[in-house]
């Protein structure tokens, strides 16, 4: 696994005279960003004086400058994402491990999302991109970037779109073979009611039985259903609890299911990753360096739940 | 004489919720235990696979072979009370282990495609069996929280349901966590 040292050599060598290229062309959009910033300021100012011929020539004036300005900068802005994500983004999954591919538009189908049973709300709108796959040693694995949403009305019957999940949708073939399906989930109920909180989640009915592990720690952390008492336990040793804990304790808020012999990890993220700065330079190390933090913690998952070990039936 | 009547209703209605809750987390018990079972079956069947698949390679160690067929043999008699079948299981536990100690002296023998399938397939119904276990003990601390909190223990007393001892996990099962517990002094 490549470790953070490796990955300041590699930048120097082979990522900054890219991003030098990338960084020219992002500052060529620049102006025809201000300008368009600077045109919707102007119409707020002569809207907010109260001037209505000062307005209507700001508009006039925004009109044209943005009929003629904005068609190519949103061009160049694509242009300069796409070749961003294929020099930058694709070149850095490469050089985590050479056995994984990368594409930029493609994502995790809603089919594989449904059935990974974390997220049981119906979804209205789905979409997602930074699709990797490829083989981790011996595991199969595929993650990608996901937002699902789905639409509800206010109380002024406007209709509004509500993420049921944002972040990272990681699946992986499981080294056990089994048939149930075992889902864990960030733990509410406890954290707010206590010991009544155990209580609800016994009446959920929406998902199979609930299962009390013997990890203190664990069950704080986090609920889980199974449909099978024996096989959720199997699944979930007492050193993939650990194991589990270690790994949340790095991304966050994690839900987990364990279906059709493999594993699915959803990690929820406030951001969008692997995009292209437009107001900050593109050699902002940080940034990249931040990219790659997130691309070897999911590369890590295989590492980190031990899903290289091999020694059960399943080969 | 209505709100005496009321009362007397509830309580019998609270009865019979605490005494079906009991009822319902000993059957649990009991078909926990059942699991236990099936794991140890499907392991006794893996036994004569285990031999046959070794007794070429082993020479010098045809008295452990033999005691552990003896075991399984032991395992299968009906007959025998469950304290001793614990006793026989954790017997042919140790016997595995020993066997598989042994197998490290013969490096043709370990490398072995069949062999190594072998290892492969007891791994797995070890740690089912283990499963199983905490399965078990999962459902008895249910159990026996149900005998002991009030007032459910009333209950208990009146149908003369007592508490149930756990499984104490053998050793090698403990060896799954392989991070050991922090001790400060």
């Amino acid at each position: 696994m490549k470790t953070e040292e490796e990955f300041n050599r590699y930048y120097d060598v082979n990522l900054i005279s890219k991003l030098r290229d990338l960084e020219n062309e992002r500052k060529k959009l620049l102006p025809r960003a201000m300008m368009f910033l600077l045109g919707i300021g102007g119409i707020l100012i002569c809207f907010f004086s109260l001037n209505v011929w000062a307005f209507i020539v700001a508009i006039l004036i925004n009109g044209t400058l943005g009929a003629v300005f904005l068609p190519r900068f949103f061009k160049l802005k694509k242009a300069l994402k796409v070749k961003y994500k294929e020099e930058i983004i694709k070149e850095m999954v490469y050089f985590i491990d050479p056995s994984l591919s990368y594409n930029s538009t493609s994502f995790i189908s809603q089919s594989d999302f449904e059935n990974s049973k974390l997220f049981i709300k119906g979804i209205d709108r789905y979409e997602g991109d930074d699709l990797v796959v490829g083989n981790i040693g011996k595991t199969e694995v595929r993650f990608s970037e996901l937002n699902a949403q789905y639409e509800t009305t206010d109380k002024d019957g406007r209709s509004r779109y509500v993420s049921i999940f944002n972040g990272i949708f990681f699946i992986a073939d499981f080294h056990k073979d089994f048939v149930g399906e075992t889902i864990v989930l960030p733990d509410r109920a406890e954290k707010l009611f206590g010991k009544l909180g155990t209580i609800f989640q016994k009446m959920n009915v929406s998902r199979p039985d609930l299962v009390k592990l013997e990890n203190p720690d664990f069950e704080k952390a986090f609920v889980v259903y199974g449909s099978d008492q024996v096989e959720a336990r199997y699944i979930l040793t007492p050193a993939l609890m650990e194991r589990i804990m270690d790994f949340q304790k790095k991304s966050g808020k994690i839900y987990l299911s364990f279906l059709h012999s493999k594993v699915y990890i959803a990690i929820s993220l406030n951001k969008n990753l692997f995009e292209p700065p437009l107001f900050k330079s593109m050699l902002n190390y940080k940034l990249v360096e931040d990219y790659f933090k997130y691309l070897m913690l999911i590369v890590n998952i295989v590492e980190d739940l031990d899903l290289n070990t091999r020694i059960w039936s399943k080969n | 004489m209505w709100i005496g009547l009321i009362i007397f209703g509830c309580l019998i209605l609270l009865f019979v919720i605490m005494f079906n809750s009991l009822v319902s987390r000993k059957n649990q018990v009991e078909n926990a235990f059942a699991s236990i079972d099936v794991y140890l079956k499907k392991r006794a069947d893996q036994i004569p696979n285990l031999v046959n698949a070794v007794k070429g390679y082993m020479n010098h160690e045809k008295a452990m072979l033999a005691q552990i067929t003896k075991l399984r043999t032991e395992a299968f008699d009906n007959k025998i009370g469950s304290n001793e079948r614990v006793a026989v299981e954790n017997k042919i536990t140790d016997s595995m282990n020993k066997i598989m100690l042994a197998v490290e002296a013969y490096p043709d023998l370990k490398a072995s495609d069949n062999f190594m399938q072998l290892q492969r397939s007891l791994n797995e119904v070890e740690e089912q069996l283990a499963a199983s276990r905490r399965a078990f003990n999962a459902s008895v601390t249910d159990y026996n929280n149900g005998v002991e909190s009030f007032p459910m223990n009333i209950v208990a007393l009146m149908i003369a349901y007592k508490r149930k001892n756990m499984f104490v996990i053998p050793m090698e099962f403990r060896g799954q966590t392989d991070e050991r517990p922090k001790i400060k002094l």
